[in-house]
């Protein structure tokens, strides 16, 4: 089994790769940071005794994305599995953001990963099945106020995996969407998910189980997976109350944890 | 003048540490990952002694090749002071977390930073220490006790508990300091676990979640202040002739779990080898010959 993994110097692409490491799948990795990379490459080949191949790439550069493909292409690497995890998170009010940095987050979690997506897929293994998952997130099931460019991203990639998968259906492929409430991989999502309290503490998923789970049930067959039952409630409530109602208990909520956040940094 | 390099000096036990043996006249070079804490460090213990001789070194010991880099800023640092020879490495910096977080290498946190970190920089400090017949001393625990090594999931992937993985780092700087006496008795290195007790530090309150943080809280205040375990490293390091024994605690030896054998010491260096890429000499069999006689 080959397996992509683009984001896979962070915490959550780290997590995955020690589990599919750990199931002697073989790994290509990619990611901005070049020192990450060669740091989890050492630590994979250290623990299990799986073949990993590295490559650091700025996704949203597409002479950078030929470049990798490229090589790909010269040793004949061949895929079973893309774990799309490359991502930004980014919080606050729209209007008081720096404008680049907000077309970032879509020009990363949207275009870049349509593009290796598409490009993966034409390098999957010939008769062999496919399985592709997106990190979407729990915030992709509400409109979320100070938080709005990254959720409205992460619903992209919630209904885009639900329509890919049903066009792949035939070509055997699954698709999944992995959609976490918080996870603790930083001090930074630790500070923030401590910010928010309560709620916080309730919606965050131990990053292990996350990582396994996704992995089972990508291999399963599944389209989509909300880690832990108080996350699945919050996704159901989201679904049937009406979204101008959700959108100002997002709103109240945020505000609060984020004053105690930005004062705490 | 003799040298001694502390890791996690910049707050905590190895704080007290570092200042004792800098007013006993030790040339100490610590070791912290906050620049900030260091210069806050060094300020208090030159405050109270003006003439310590103390010098910070910046490192995530959480990170391999930040150990590696800092091992050979350290080196350097001991041919120019002191005829490249160490007297002592104290391996102190540690942590707990609440959470399974990885570090650079994919290793969780507790083990690589309580146990690798400080494997890895002994191995690269060993030819200074062998200069000097130096003392390796580990900051380790009680709660070493009542648990084995995870041998098939020694990052606890599977099942992670917070307190498991920070026992378990626990045991394994016994068993290093185990395996390290089984393999250099001939070089006359000699290894030591200190049991600081329950110590009033901030450790429980860094990077946790509000539940080990409220318990930690409420621990701490029954602990003692971090000058009390201070004084057993001093010991460890003052005596002209070498102290024997293994596990210590307020300055006296003590019992220590029966998961701590030779077999489980070699098992770990194994394991360890691997994770950090290095290969200790292999001077065991020969130093079990000459015990053996
Ligand atoms: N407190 C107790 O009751 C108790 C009991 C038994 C054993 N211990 C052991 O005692 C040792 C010291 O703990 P402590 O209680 O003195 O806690 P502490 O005050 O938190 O000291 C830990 C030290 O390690 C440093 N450190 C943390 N992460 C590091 C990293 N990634 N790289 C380099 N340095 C790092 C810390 O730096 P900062 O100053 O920047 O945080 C600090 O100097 C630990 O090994 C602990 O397991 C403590």
């Amino acid at each position: 089994m080959n397996v992509m993994i683009t984001g896979a110097a962070g915490g959550l692409g780290r997590a995955l790769a020690n589990e599919c490491g750990s199931r002697g799948f073989n790994l290509f990795l990619t990611d901005v940071n070049e020192d990450g990379l060669l740091s989890i490459k050492l630590g994979l080949e250290r623990q299990f005794n799986v073949t990993v191949t590295t490559k650091s790439c700025d996704l949203t550069n597409a002479e950078s994305v030929d470049k990798m493909l490229a090589i790909i292409d010269k040793y004949g690497i061949r895929f079973d599995m893309l774990l799309n995890i490359a991502g930004l998170d980014f919080e606050g009010e729209f209007i008081g953001r720096d404008r680049e940095k907000l077309v970032k987050i879509v020009m990363l979690n949207n275009a870049a990963t349509l593009r290796i997506t598409h490009a993966i897929i034409k390098r999957r293994r010939p008769g062999k099945h496919f399985t592709i998952v997106f990190v979407s997130s729990l915030a992709s099931m509400f409109p979320m106020p100070l938080k709005a460019t990254y959720a409205a991203s992460k619903r992209f990639l919630l209904d885009f995996a639900a329509s890919l998968r049903q066009e792949l259906k035939k070509e055997d492929v699954n698709v999944l969407a992995l959609c976490p409430g918080g996870m603790v991989t930083t001090q930074e999502t630790l500070c923030s998910i401590k910010a928010q309290g309560f709620w916080g503490n309730v919606t965050t998923n131990p990053l292990e189980d996350v990582a396994r789970n996704t992995i089972d049930r990508a291999l399963a067959g599944r389209s989509i997976y909300v880690p832990g039952i108080p996350n699945r409630l919050l996704s159901f409530f989201g679904k049937i109350m009406p979204r101008s109602w959700v959108a100002a208990v997002v709103y109240w909520r945020w505000n609060n944890a984020q004053s105690k956040w930005l004062n705490h940094n | 003048m003799k040298t001694i390099v502390i890791t996690g000096a910049s707050s905590g036990i190895g704080l007290e540490t570092a200042r004792i043996l800098t007013r006993k006249g030790f040339n100490v070079l610590g070791i912290g990952h906050s620049e900030v804490n260091c210069n806050r460090a060094k300020g208090s213990i030159l405050s109270e002694n003006p003439d310590a001789d103390i010098t910070y070194f910046l490192a995530d010991l959480m990170q391999q090749r930040e150990v590696i880099r800092v091992a050979d800023e350290i080196t350097l640092c001991l041919n120019q002071k002191s005829n490249g020879k160490l007297h002592a490495l104290i391996n102190n910096a540690g942590c707990v977390r609440s959470w399974y977080m990885t570090t650079e290498e994919g290793y969780e946190q507790q083990f690589a930073l309580n146990h690798l970190a400080g494997f890895l920089l002994t191995y690269k400090l060993l030819p200074a220490l062998k200069k000097a017949h130096g003392r390796v001393i580990m900051t380790g625990s009680e709660s070493h006790k009542g648990i084995r090594v995870h041998w098939d999931d020694v990052m606890l992937r599977r099942r992670y508990n917070p307190l498991t993985a920070y026992k378990q780092s626990k045991l394994c700087n016994l068993l290093f300091a185990k395996g390290l006496n089984d393999r250099y008795a001939t070089a006359a290195i000699r290894a030591y676990v200190v049991d600081p007790g329950l110590v009033k530090t901030g450790i429980g309150n860094k990077e946790t979640g509000w539940l080990v943080n409220f318990i930690w809280t409420l621990r701490k205040r029954g602990g003692v202040q971090p000058e009390v375990p201070a004084e057993t490293y001093a010991f460890l390091c003052e005596r002209e002739t070498v102290p024997d024994g293994l596990y210590y605690y307020l300055c006296k030896k003590k019992n220590y779990s029966k998961q701590v054998t030779s077999e489980n010491a070699d098992r770990l260096f194994k394991l360890s080898e691997r994770l950090c890429g290095i290969e200790y000499e292999n001077e065991i069999a020969h130093d079990r010959k000459v015990r053996a006689k």
